[in-house]
């Protein structure tokens, strides 16, 4: 049984076969109290010793210790090789390091408690509060085992990997809501997301790097951002020229063939993501590739396997399916929370349902900033909107498409003008190269007024709907 | 020439900083030598010399000061004939000095009161004359105006003062181009970018017909904006003000670059701290008066000259409460210190988006008038298209006196626009 990150307690009287097991040096760390376990002869308790590896910090963290270690004795004191408590064992471990070692699974509860109130009153707006909630911390564990999974799989399918899952969360309850049929909602979260990531994110990190390090001004690396940014704005152009053309009315068949422009927009936009990200992976010795944020976070704290690569996979499906099950009443609910809430589903799409799917990667932007780390920051934030507005919204199309859904690109115009407009003036602003607390203030306050203008924003095509209905 | 050289001593002694007054000041000051020497002896005629030199050195030494005998003229023209283009005209000349001298007696204020009160000193005084001229549109409830003049004052403060420095610098430096702090210019430009950006929301989100409720969301959220521009305005104070020795502040680089390099302009205080204090109310309350003529005199030169309200509000009034400034941008420039010259036209530009226009909303707030953020199509794009191509075109960090001769011609064009342009609303009323 090879397996990279287990970690033996069964102390068997076989040291050979002991050996064999620890043959692959895994970057577990181990806690003392294996040390007390009996019957080792020296040269096993030797190659535990070498194992000990990395960041005794983390296990400290790890607020799960004293189990392991009560299990550990348990298992110990049984002294029998036996293959299903083992398995129990390492369960019980792997269910730990997931779901108690992040202090944000203090929010899980949210989750079942949604489907209660659900099932038992018909109160939307807390369905909706207690769901959205509830994705938050399974948001951060997606990523989580998604970084895990990526330790097994190597750089180029861990960085697909971290390309495709990055955002599994905003396109779970974009596909919900294609299925509802509410294409609105999936286009404005979408390009909510976009506006969060350039706005809230970038001016967050800067605003929390710049208080931590207020005597200077952060320096980034200028060549990646620009890049980064330019791909961006090609993107956000791509995307826009179904919309212009709808609405300088000049199509052939009006309706019909912005939808048809859409969609072989849309298939063009994948193969365009695809080549970037051949293009990323290829050339990772690029040293303006800023935003693999796999290779630079391999100096910092997670960066140990800390479960298996079966038990990764494992997580992986079942994160993800509980995701789906909560987007479900998410996006059941958000209708009937606008009208307990009061206010417009462009505000809960926009600015609502954006913060949840990105919270994870928000933390993770400050925490970085903070650290003096800029150009990872702003890998995770700029890299996240390519991502979004590169495959994220072609995709949906091409499922819309699939689906027979009339899902397009004709963001309305007040939605493309704010997206043209944001992130041209964000990319213009991230040229020099420095930041500081002021920048990150003004892209706050740009997002509050971009936020604030959501809130007293109205489709037209809603009022059209409710008209002719 | 004993009576110059005490002259000379009394200067010294009034508080200057001991800068060694230039030749060219004391020649000035030779015709009034005995009328000094004699005060000297005086006590109680002391403060009248004291009173009459102020007023020479505020009112009789800038050249620019022959036309304010126009201010007073407006007013007689006023109430002798109804002529109002002849009204508007004079009183737009005789502001210009005023809002010279007002921004010198700002100057010598900072002097005294140190650094960091100086430069808020600028900052609110810097654009007075718009805001004394907007808030008397504000008043009389023509809101277009207002938003029209600060608009046209962006707009001249980007075309036509950098084109014009970089035309006149380029012309005396013509053997190579001019360098400036890039580093500066692209923050700067970023900056005004952003509080643009913060502006064009309500336009926006009014002309895509997605209001909630059709006209008043927009003003709430005009509101709303306003005030949120006017913290990040208050954070931009505090953050430029709070002593950071780097390349933002273009105010400080100027005081700085005054004190280090120039010893034949303001080097040294001219007038003394009350004296200061003094004059800048009496020449905010001369302004005032004057721009009271001049905002009522507005529609009625527009029917006089034939041209379009929206013409002399975008055009002609920035013109006047930009003068100091462009004057002085074309100075600097043309001595090789583009720095400042940048730092004088974008951060005014600045200042007007991030302070004045929310400022404005906010006063028409409390006046009850619905002032917003909604400048019609139009001027929104062109606001947003200038300010994006210009930002673009200072990205390289070098200026010669072609690239002045097409924003002066951007600017003519945007000029032309405007004469033929009439407001949509002014149709439906």
């Amino acid at each position: 049984m090879e397996n990279k990150g287990g970690r033996r307690l069964n102390v068997d009287t076989q040291p050979s076969y002991q050996l064999e097991m620890f043959e692959n040096k895994g970057h577990i760390s181990i806690s003392h109290s294996h040390l007390e376990m009996g019957k080792l002869d020296g040269q096993f308790e030797h190659e535990f010793e070498d194992e000990c590896c990395v960041g005794p910090s983390s296990l400290i963290r790890n607020n799960s210790s004293p189990e392991i270690e009560n299990h550990n004795e348990s298992f110990s004191n049984a002294g029998e090789k036996c293959s299903i408590s083992y398995m129990k064992y390492r369960a019980f471990r792997s269910l730990n390091i997931i779901l108690f070692s992040a202090k944000i699974n203090l929010l899980m509860p949210c989750g079942p408690a949604a489907i209660v109130v659900k099932c038992l009153t018909g109160q939307h707006g807390w369905v909706f509060l207690l769901s959205l909630l509830g994705v938050v911390p399974l948001a951060e564990r997606l990523g989580f085992v998604t970084e895990q999974l990526a330790f097994f799989t190597g750089p180029t399918v861990g960085g697909l990997l971290n390309a495709t899952f990055g955002n599994a969360t905003e396109l779970i309850i974009s596909i919900y809501a294609l299925k509802k049929g509410m294409i609105r909602v999936v286009q404005q979260s979408l390009l909510g997301s976009i506006l969060s990531n350039m706005l809230l994110v970038l001016g967050c990190a800067f605003f929390c790097g710049g208080i931590v390090y207020n005597k200077k001004d952060q320096v980034f690396n200028k060549a990646a951002v620009t890049v980064n940014s330019g791909l961006l704005l090609m993107a956000v152009m791509g995307l826009l020229f179904p919309a212009v053309l709808h609405f300088t009315h000049t199509e052939i068949h009006l309706g019909k063939s912005e939808l048809a422009l859409s969609r072989f927009s849309s298939c063009v936009m994948l193969v365009a993501y695809t080549s970037y990200i051949i293009f990323q992976l290829r050339g990772q010795n690029r040293s303006y590739d800023g935003d693999t944020e796999h290779g630079e976070s391999q100096k910092d704290e997670d960066e140990e396997v800390q479960i298996s690569k079966g038990e990764a996979i494992f997580w992986l499906a079942i994160v993800t399916i509980w995701i789906s099950v909560l987007s479900e009443y998410l996006v059941d609910a958000i209708e009937g929370a606008s009208k307990a809430w009061n206010m417009p589903i462009a505000f809960i799409s926009v600015i609502l349902l954006p913060i949840v799917g990105n919270a994870a990667e928000h933390a993770s932007a400050i925490m970085f900033a903070m650290k003096d780390k800029l150009d990872i920051s702003l890998g995770v934030a700029i890299g996240s909107s390519t991502q979004i507005s590169m495959f994220g919204i072609p995709f949906c199309v091409v499922i819309g498409w699939i689906m027979e859904r009339h899902m397009d690109l004709n963001f309305q115009l007040f939605e493309t003008a704010a997206l043209f407009i944001t992130v041209l003036v964000v990319a213009f602003m991230l040229q020099d190269g420095t930041s500081n607390y002021f920048k990150g203030v003004m892209l706050i306050l740009s997002y509050i007024i971009v936020a604030a203008s959501f809130y007293v924003h109205v489709d037209p095509t809603s009022e059209e709907n409710s008209h002719r209905n | 020439m004993e009576s110059v050289e005490k002259m000379d001593i009394e200067l010294n002694e009034q508080g200057l900083d001991g800068s060694p007054v230039c030749v060219k000041k004391m020649h000035l000051f030779e015709h009034i030598g005995p009328l000094a020497a004699s005060a000297q002896s005086y006590g109680p005629k002391r403060t009248h010399s004291r009173v009459l030199m102020s007023i020479y050195i505020v009112i009789f030494k800038a050249r620019i000061n022959v036309l304010v005998p126009f201010g007073p003229l407006a007013v007689v023209l006023h109430y002798l004939t109804g002529k109002h283009g002849w009204v508007f005209f004079f009183s737009l000349v005789g502001i210009v000095p005023l809002a010279e001298r007002l921004g010198y007696a700002t100057e010598q204020l900072a002097y005294y009161t140190g650094p960091t009160i100086g430069g808020l000193l600028n900052a609110t005084f810097g654009n007075a004359t718009e805001m004394i001229i907007s808030i008397y549109a504000l008043k009389n409830g023509m809101i277009r105006v207002v938003q029209q003049s600060l608009l046209g004052s962006i707009l001249s403060n980007m075309l036509l003062v950098l084109g014009c420095a970089f035309l006149s610098g380029g012309i005396v430096h013509s053997n190579k181009d001019q360098v400036f702090n890039k580093a500066a210019a692209v923050v700067n430009s970023g900056l005004l970018l952003m509080a643009v950006m913060g502006l064009m929301f309500p336009a926006v989100l009014h002309f895509t017909h997605s209001e909630v409720q059709y006209g008043k969301s927009e003003v709430a959220l005009s509101r709303f904006s306003s005030c949120v521009m006017l913290v990040a305005y208050a954070s931009y104070l505090f953050f430029q003000l709070k002593g950071r020795h780097n390349l933002y502040s273009p105010i400080d680089e100027e005081e700085n670059q005054n004190d280090d390099v120039d010893s034949d302009e303001e080097d040294a205080p001219e007038i003394t701290l009350w004296e200061s204090i003094a004059w800048l109310a009496v020449l905010t309350a001369w302004v005032s008066i004057l721009s009271g003529y001049l905002v009522d005199a507005i529609e009625g030169a527009s029917e006089a000259m034939s041209m379009p309200v929206a013409f002399i509000s975008v055009i002609l009034l920035p013109i006047v409460g930009n003068a100091a400034e462009h004057a002085s941008a074309i100075m600097f420039a043309m001595k090789d210190k583009l720095d400042i010259t940048l730092g004088v036209a974008i951060g005014s530009s600045t200042q007007i988006s991030m302070f004045l226009i929310p400022f404005c909303v906010v006063i028409g707030w409390i006046m009850g008038k619905e002032m917003d953020l909604n400048f019609q199509l139009f001027e929104t794009a062109s606001l947003f298209i200038t300010v994006l191509v210009v930002a673009f075109m200072l990205q390289e960090g070098t200026a010669n006196y072609f690239k002045g001769m097409m924003l002066i011609l951007c600017y003519l064009i945007v000029a032309a626009s405007f004469f033929e342009h009439i407001d949509p609303t002014v149709n439906d009323n």
